[in-house]
């Protein structure tokens, strides 16, 4: 479970850019982040992926409060989250097959199971003839393609997209929401950013909206319909 | 603890062929530190060789001169009238029977006639007749010990024989040696710990500058939770390359530069310099300097890099 309870955040002596955020992401859930342009979804995003930490609030993840962690304790929980990152962030000197083997290296996965899971998972979006590219030499779809499959290599607990489908034609964007959606039902914790609002409609997920650092959350209609069925 | 080092080397590292994920080895400037490193290793060994050098020295002139002492019969009596040969060869051995007799003393040698013009000459050139000079008595004499009340009490005998014969246990020149090959030791242990420092520092600068170039690329594997010690391990590997190959490098030009000194300086031939070859023992430690500039690289590329990690959320 991940919860933000009165979080703020600000960047150095300036306003702050996110306040008063409050949260609960139950385990297995699956949010969209939408908002307009400046509105904090990377700042959010940040302090999900613990690439900050906060200046007001609380902040739990997997039973962990990660206001009192020491930072060396930080790390197993950042094996658990797979990112997205909008400009994918991926190591330019590396091919395609090792930068989604990066997660498992560092998870100290043997090298046979690496082989295995990474060359499945590029088969899988569309990457298989490109294993051995240098990311300068991929197209932007094909980068962010790679930048998905590292991301959820590990089976990541929490999976953060910041566009994922962005650069990405709409076969193989619904193809990747698919993977997400699989990924979700075995259990992952999914929050993406984005503006589609086809893609928002198409899976009908419940949105956080971010406006001007604060956030609510709302649930269509049919989510709400389908849940209330699975009670009874 | 060994379940500590059991996980950390775990940790990170694949099972097969292991790759670099930063392109630390494609860096500009590794060459440049190569040759840093190997250019101090091989000050460390000049260095190093000049302290054992001037150990040897000492250790020989103190054991080769531990309990000996010289017994002069001066040239001259007491009034100042020059004494012939006759005169000093009978105090000669009047005083090597006294030592005879009182025990204490070994070894007791009467220097000859060659003996002593052998040892003057060098300094009296070669344009002095010596056979026509008067020269003094000497005799060498091992002693069971070289206390003070044993060198007053032989004194007090040989006085008894003429009043200016006087025995010298070399010990005021001796200290004095001594004092200044180990003040000499001290400054070579010195230097050579400066030039770990030095090559510890430019290590770090070295590694300093890699994390600013990549830096992005670390923060990247800090985020996926690259533990420190992954990371750290990255720059390690690099900076141990590095110096193996700087360090193995400069310990050969070392070796090369003895066996030229050598040629050079040939083997003393009076004994007084040891030979400038070092034992065995010195040799291998020399040969484990490529392994102690490692660990130095290596300690110095963790501690840059904890450091630098250790501003990270």
């Amino acid at each position: 479970m991940i919860k933000f309870d009165h979080v703020g955040l600000r960047y150095g002596v300036g306003p702050e850019v996110l306040s008063d955020i409050n949260f609960i992401l139950e385990p297995g859930s699956f949010h969209f982040l939408t908002g307009p342009s400046g509105s904090g979804k990377t700042s959010l995003m940040n302090l999900m992926f613990l690439g900050r930490r906060p200046t007001r609030g609380l902040i739990s993840m997997f039973d962990h409060n990660i206001n009192d962690l020491e930072r060396e304790k930080l790390a197993p929980i950042r094996r658990r989250i797979g990112v997205v990152f909008q400009e994918f962030r991926l190591l330019p000197h590396l091919s395609s097959f090792d930068n989604v083997a990066l997660p498992l290296r560092i998870l100290g996965r043997p090298e046979r199971e690496i082989r295995n899971n990474v060359n499945e998972l590029l088969e899988w979006v569309g990457l298989g003839d490109y294993k051995n590219a240098l990311p300068q030499t991929l197209s932007g779809g094909q980068q962010q393609r790679v930048a998905i499959a590292r991301a959820v290599i590990a089976r990541p607990k929490l999976l953060l997209a910041d566009e994922p489908t962005g650069n990405l034609d709409d076969e193989i964007g619904f193809r990747l929401m698919n993977l997400f959606e699989q990924l979700n039902r075995m259990g992952t914790t999914i929050v993406i950013a984005t503006h589609s609002q086809q893609i928002i409609d198409k899976f009908g997920h419940p949105r956080m909206i971010l406006e001007a650092g604060t956030l609510k959350i709302e649930a269509p209609k049919n989510w709400i319909q389908k849940k209330i069925q699975g009670v009874f | 603890m060994m379940a500590f080092f059991k996980a950390e080397k775990k940790l990170g590292v694949s099972d097969g062929k292991r790759r670099y994920d930063l392109p630390l080895n494609k860096d500009s400037g590794t060459g440049f530190l190569v040759l840093l490193i190997g250019l101090m290793t091989f000050l460390a060994l000049m260095t190093l060789l000049g302290s054992f050098l001037l150990s040897a020295v000492s250790n020989r002139w103190e054991s080769g001169l531990e309990n000996k002492a010289t017994i002069e019969i001066p040239a001259e009596n007491p009034d100042g009238s020059l004494r012939n040969k006759k005169t000093i060869s009978d105090l000669s051995q009047k005083v090597a029977l006294i030592l005879k007799q009182r025990g204490s003393t070994h070894d007791i040698k009467i220097l000859s006639g060659s003996d002593i013009q052998n040892l003057v000459s060098p300094w009296l050139g070669s344009d002095v007749n010596l056979a026509e000079v008067t020269l003094p008595g000497l005799i060498s004499v091992s002693l069971t010990d070289s206390t003070p009340v044993l060198i007053a009490d032989i004194q007090q005998d040989i006085e008894k024989i003429a009043a200016n014969i006087h025995i010298d246990t070399h010990q005021a020149w001796l200290s004095d040696i001594l004092r200044f090959t180990s003040a000499l030791q001290f400054a070579t242990l010195t230097i050579s710990l400066i030039i770990g420092l030095t090559t510890a520092t430019a290590i770090a600068g070295a590694i300093k500058s890699r994390i600013a170039i990549h830096k992005k690329d670390v923060e990247l594997l800090h985020l996926m939770g690259a533990s420190d010690s992954y990371i750290s391990r990255q720059f390690q590997r690099h900076a141990f390359i590095l110096s193996f190959q700087g360090a193995l490098g400069g310990t050969l030009a070392g070796f090369l530069a003895l066996g030229l000194i050598r040629l050079i300086g040939g083997v003393s031939a009076q004994g007084l310099l040891p030979d400038l070859v070092p034992g065995l023992f010195h040799i291998v430690l020399l040969a484990l300097l490529p392994v102690l500039v490692c660990a130095i690289a290596v300690m110095a590329a963790r501690h840059t890099v904890l450091r630098a990690l250790s501003v990270m959320p």
